[in-house]
């Protein structure tokens, strides 16, 4: 009678069965429609993401998908468009912090203290930002045109008369859409500075003008160190927008001239939606996610160093 | 104050608004060349002061396919909003009063991820379900940035609800949802409002979603501007026209929400 399957099912132990009675539900069943719509829409194509990375797959044809094991990732070492599009990537987003920080800051230290219309242009500032990248980067297409733009003939009154030809100058492009992304997102960064300049505390300002402190001084010993968790934010924030900039240079020069503008998530696009080469675009998909995992810890960790 | 002193403190002034004026100038040239004539687009060097001419917008509504498209972003943006606020308030009310927070990792990674990283399965998957093209695909996928949004944000604003006010409610005999319902969604309309404007903006702003997943007849506003830009020629007074429409009233509802802005971009990436 031992071989026989026990009519009763295996019986939940008591002790878990009280901590599901006890346990308050009531967050979790809140939680749960996010839950869903987040592992639909996030879930679900990450790991359908990986899947793809490691097969060869088309739409177009009725091959089936082939299993290649970590192929395109092997084949991504010899792809030299991919490897001229990830440095170009890597430089785009240096020159945007180099750019972005600073000018941020010197916004933010303009607006510091109170002054008639502070309040106006703090508004104003918002306007880059929220502004349709698309149709912003369609109106600096006609403001850089290099013979009817607007850019050349304000740069033409203050004695620059041969501009370079912004977006149709292999060397140019990327510097130029650099300063168009800066345009949008600058704000930003002066707004999060501004944010921190009027949380500082003043009594070691106070202190330091007795002891006779200079104004750059203050700025480096003081101004400077306090308003670096800030900064970091902000850097973080635009280093994750910059690996990942691919909108304005969508519309503005599709990658061109040649691939010169050419950026690691346009490539993605090109690869896997243009080019139907959809497992391969999948294996660039995760090493730029990567990229950009790996560059916010690395600056997460830099901000709890400090 | 001291004279130099003084002097600086007017010397920032003056610089701040020269260069913050010298910003708006994408937006002004914007308008202003949405009212010129060809002629006046191709006179070098550019006009300030012309004949200010309507053909450019009525040109861009004459096309039937123009409001078509103001139509679709709007119900995509509308419709990503409300489900995503329908969403992300439960689950931010959860995150803020019993300290859920494992979702939010989740919701993090979906900050730091390109949105191509979603976009190719989602497209390979409405394909197969013959979703491509239309409006639940669009508002799906925006799901994407507007959940992450309504959930930071109302986190924030839920955090700042005395919760005194739900456990007396609780005692008198309301239940968990009749408290998020009749106390704390009322005591955040504020809030709430802002989270949904900041919401629809992104939506609304969005291209390369709807780029690969909306079709001819779904198309939103950022992806038919780009129909401006032929092969040989560019309609530069429509494409002005039709960006100022895209954007102006992005503008004004930004401008509702102005403080809440900085807080809506950092909000997500700050819990590190």
């Amino acid at each position: 009678m031992v071989a026989l399957v026990p009519q009763q099912p295996a019986r939940v132990p008591a002790t878990v069965r009280r901590w599901l009675w006890r346990r308050d539900w009531t967050p979790d069943l809140l939680l749960a429609p996010a839950l869903v719509a987040t592992a639909a829409v996030m879930g679900f194509p990450l790991v359908f993401l990986v899947y793809m990375s490691l097969h060869k797959w088309s739409l177009i044809g009725y091959a089936a998908p082939a299993f290649v094991g970590f192929g395109n990732f092997a084949a991504l070492l010899g792809d030299d468009r991919f490897i001229q599009s990830l440095l170009r990537t890597l430089y785009f987003t240096a020159l945007g912090l180099a750019t972005n920080l600073p000018a941020g800051l010197g916004i933010a230290l303009l607006l510091q203290r109170d002054f008639f219309g502070r309040g106006f242009l703090r508004a104003l500032l918002v306007f880059p930002m929220v502004a349709t990248p698309v149709a912003m980067g369609l109106v600096w297409v006609i403001m850089l045109d290099p013979s009817l733009g607007i850019i050349r003939y304000l740069l033409g009154c203050v004695g620059i008369s041969h501009p370079p030809l912004w977006l149709s100058d292999t060397n140019w492009v990327v510097p130029t859409l650099v300063l168009v992304d800066a345009w949008m997102w600058t704000p930003m960064v002066a707004l999060i500075c501004s944010a921190g300049l009027a949380a500082l505390p003043g009594e070691p300002f106070e202190a330091a003008t007795v002891d006779g402190a200079s104004a750059w001084q203050r700025f480096r010993y003081l101004t400077l160190p306090l308003l670096m968790p800030m900064l970091l934010v902000a850097a973080m924030l635009r280093l994750m927008d910059l690996l990942k900039v691919i909108d304005i240079v969508y519309v503005m020069t599709g990658g061109g001239p040649g691939h010169a503008s050419e950026t690691i998530n346009l490539y993605n696009y090109l690869v896997a939606l243009s080019y139907d080469k959809i497992g391969y675009g999948a294996a660039v998909a995760l090493v730029l996610f990567a990229l950009v995992l790996a560059a916010t810890l690395g600056l997460i960790r830099l901000r709890r160093a400090t | 104050m001291t004279r130099a002193a003084r002097l600086r403190h007017a010397g920032r002034a003056v610089a701040a608004w020269l260069v913050i004026l010298a910003l708006m100038l994408p937006f002004l040239w914007m308008v202003l060349g949405s009212f010129k004539t060809a002629r006046d687009f191709l006179s070098y060097p550019p006009v300030w002061l012309f004949r200010p001419t309507l053909d450019n917008y009525a040109q861009v509504f004459a096309d039937n396919a123009f409001p078509r498209y103001v139509l679709n972003s709007t119900i995509v943006a509308a419709g990503a909003t409300a489900v995503g606020l329908l969403l992300g308030i439960p689950a931010a009310y959860a995150m803020a009063r019993w300290r859920r927070t494992a979702i939010g990792i989740v919701l993090l990674a979906a900050r730091m991820a390109p949105g191509i990283a979603f976009l190719i399965p989602l497209f390979v998957a409405c394909l197969e379900l013959h979703l491509v093209g239309s409006y639940t695909s669009l508002i799906a996928s925006h799901l994407i940035f507007t959940l992450p949004l309504a959930v930071w944000m109302m986190i924030g604003f839920i955090e700042a609800v005395p919760v005194e006010l739900e456990q007396a409610a609780m005692i008198d005999g309301c239940s968990v949802v009749g408290a998020l319902l009749r106390i704390v969604v009322p005591l955040t309309r504020q809030g709430i409002a802002a989270t949904a404007i900041l919401a629809f903006i992104a939506s609304w702003n969005n291209f390369l979603f709807a780029l690969v997943l909306s079709n001819d007849q779904t198309k939103t506003l950022p992806v038919a501007v780009l129909g401006y830009i032929g092969y040989n020629s560019i309609q530069w007074g429509a494409l002005m026209a039709a960006a100022s429409v895209i954007t102006l009233p992005v503008l004004a509802l930004a401008l509702c929400v102005q403080r809440y802005i900085v807080r809506g971009l950092v909000s997500g990436a700050v819990t590190g």
